[in-house]
């Protein structure tokens, strides 16, 4: 381990960023959340952004050294000179996937989190139901896409229902074993003094749950991205999907590698928010033993 | 049935039923009573039932045979007043301690002001004033033990059931909860079933103790123990306490054939 003394003078440019949070100055230890910038967070951080910029540098090397044909293989410049040429026509396409994905991730996680919930609240549900999903679940949720078209049509609605559909099987998986690993003694002092179910599920069930459904959101988020790509690939004339497909016809690389940096930086960023989220929402779990 | 026992087992057997169709008696004809006040322990082999009981008793479990009344009233119709600690604290991490030892109120929804001020005192009366806004990753494992053990009285249980409540603990630990554990019950005048594998816990602690035989669980021996209260350490080395400790280690030994 760095000396404190050593770390605190020259790491990181933590432009802005205060190490010790308000609260920790007020000497006030006793909320179960870890320090908002911690030294080992700006730490973690820093190295991520460390890999990112360095995987640009070697893709960029390669295609220098390498010189591939245009129409083969293009460098991150060439994507990124992209990007600068056309910010709008990127932007606004980036705000169709976005937003696809993000009313399916919605609609599929409180689908999911319901599902899961009545296969843990109920047992006629569970033995009729959980075969049932375990089969559907083994469908390619891609290979549903052309029929959501065929139901909600050309526009919207057929992207974000292909999104949900991916991001609902881990919720529901999630959720179920959040829920059914309270520990007994829980539903025993519950039971003990004769608490309402909802009051159980309120004050217990669904508290415990919370870091197990965030580990499935974490999972559905970035699949419902590829949910939304994958219904502007099918049926499209807008979103990111549609920018590589138009690109692939036009064997524009540079926009197609573009697309796919967006695709990446927003999964990436959206995977971030909901752990983020997830932390926030259950603070205890970095203390868990 | 009599009215002037806090618990009446009367006749009481368990048989849990496997799906194979197989059945396991796991308690058979206990019988026993406990007057109000009580201190109960309960001693026996792993596996003997002890824990069954303490379940049937509290309700989460139905006796096969048998009925048990508590205060003279089955315990199907809402008796308000048991409570239980089990062998691990299980304290909820996203409640500080003082809203842990408030929840079975909450549950009941019988949670005032005024049971706010309780629970602090509960938490003082286990020396633990202090930590009341602390949360229990914060606190050694015979804390949260003490932690838990004030949930289970904030309800003002007549009864307290516990099952192994310190067998987690190292055994210095466990003597000081001991005392702990003798000064709350006499302060509250609560009849208490206690749950141990420690034999000389069990005697230092106990008016009676229960010894609970194996396949099927069944009652071997019940003596009384008439050590004068309060307990200090001295009686851990009296000769009367060691005659005792011998006497039920003779019941224990005698089943299993160590003897
Ligand atoms: N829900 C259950 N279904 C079937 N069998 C059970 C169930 N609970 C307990 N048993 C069986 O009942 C017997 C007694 O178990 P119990 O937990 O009451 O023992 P115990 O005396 O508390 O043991 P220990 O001292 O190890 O805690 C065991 O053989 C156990 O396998
Ligand atoms: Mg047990």
């Amino acid at each position: 381990m760095a000396s404190p003394e050593i770390s605190d003078i020259g790491d990181v440019g933590s432009d802005g960023l205060r190490r010790s949070s308000p609260e920790a100055a007020l000497g006030e230890p006793s909320a179960p959340r870890p320090k908002r910038f911690s030294r080992d967070s700006v730490a973690a951080g820093a190295k991520a952004v460390a890999g990112i910029v360095g995987l640009f540098v070697v893709w960029q090397l390669l295609v220098s050294i390498l010189a591939p044909p245009e129409y083969l293989f293009v460098g991150p410049v060439s994507a990124f000179a992209e990007l600068i040429e056309r910010p709008e026509y990127f932007a606004s396409n980036t705000l169709v996937t976005l937003q696809e994905a993000l009313a399916g991730f919605a609609l599929g996680t409180a689908l999911g989190v319901l599902c899961g919930a009545a296969l843990h609240y109920s047992t006629t549900v569970r033995s009729f139901l959980y075969p049932a999903l375990i089969a559907i679940d083994t469908i390619p949720k891609v290979a549903l896409a052309p029929l959501f078209i065929v139901w909600f049509g050309f526009g919207f609605e057929s992207k974000a229902f292909v999104a949900m559909a991916i991001a609902f099987f881990p919720l529901v998986i999630n959720t179920y074993d959040g829920l059914s690993s309270v520990p007994h003694e829980l539903q025993e002092l519950a039971r003990i003094n004769k608490a309402s179910p909802w009051k159980k599920m309120t004050k217990i069930d669904f508290i415990y749950a919370v870091p197990s459904i965030f580990s499935g959101a974490k999972i559905s988020i970035s699949l419902a991205v590829g949910g939304a790509v994958v219904g502007e690939f099918i049926a499209g004339s807008k979103g990111l999907g549609y920018v590589v497909l138009l690109a692939n016809s036009q064997v524009d690389l540079p926009s197609m590698f573009a697309a796919f940096i967006v695709l990446a930086a927003i999964a990436l960023a959206l995977f971030f928010i909901v752990d983020f989220a997830g932390r926030k929402l259950a603070p205890w779990k970095s203390h868990a033993k | 049935m009599n009215n002037e026992y806090a618990i009446s087992v009367n006749n009481v057997g368990k048989t849990y039923r496997s799906r194979d169709g197989q059945s396991n008696t796991v308690l058979k004809g206990l019988d026993f009573h406990v007057k109000p006040g009580q201190f109960v322990s309960i001693v026996g082999q792993s596996g003997s039932g002890k824990t069954t009981l303490l379940k049937t008793i509290s309700g989460l479990q139905e006796p096969t045979e048998g009925e048990i009344l508590v205060k003279g009233r089955p315990i199907r119709d809402g008796i308000e007043d048991i409570a239980m600690v089990f062998q691990s604290p299980v304290l909820l991490p996203w409640r500080n301690n003082l809203d842990n030892v408030l929840l079975p109120l909450e549950f009941r929804g019988t949670r005032t002001d005024e049971s706010r001020r309780y629970a602090q005192e509960l938490l003082e009366m286990v020396g633990l004033g202090g930590k009341a806004k602390r949360y229990s990753y914060e606190l050694s494992g015979g804390m949260q033990q003490r932690v838990a053990i004030c949930r289970a009285l904030v309800s003002h249980p007549e009864l307290l059931l516990m099952d192994e409540p310190f067998g987690a603990l190292d055994a210095m630990t466990r003597d000081s909860m001991n005392f702990e554990i003798q000064r709350i019950w006499q302060a509250t005048g609560c009849s208490v079933l206690f749950v141990t594998h420690s034999i000389s816990e069990a005697v230092w602690l106990g008016d009676r103790v229960v010894v609970v035989g194996d396949r099927p669980g069944r009652i071997i021996a019940d003596i009384s123990i008439e050590l004068p209260r309060p307990r200090g350490k001295e009686h851990r080395f009296s000769t009367a306490f060691s005659d005792y400790v011998s006497e039920i280690e003779s019941h224990i030994g005698v089943l299993t054939g160590i003897s």
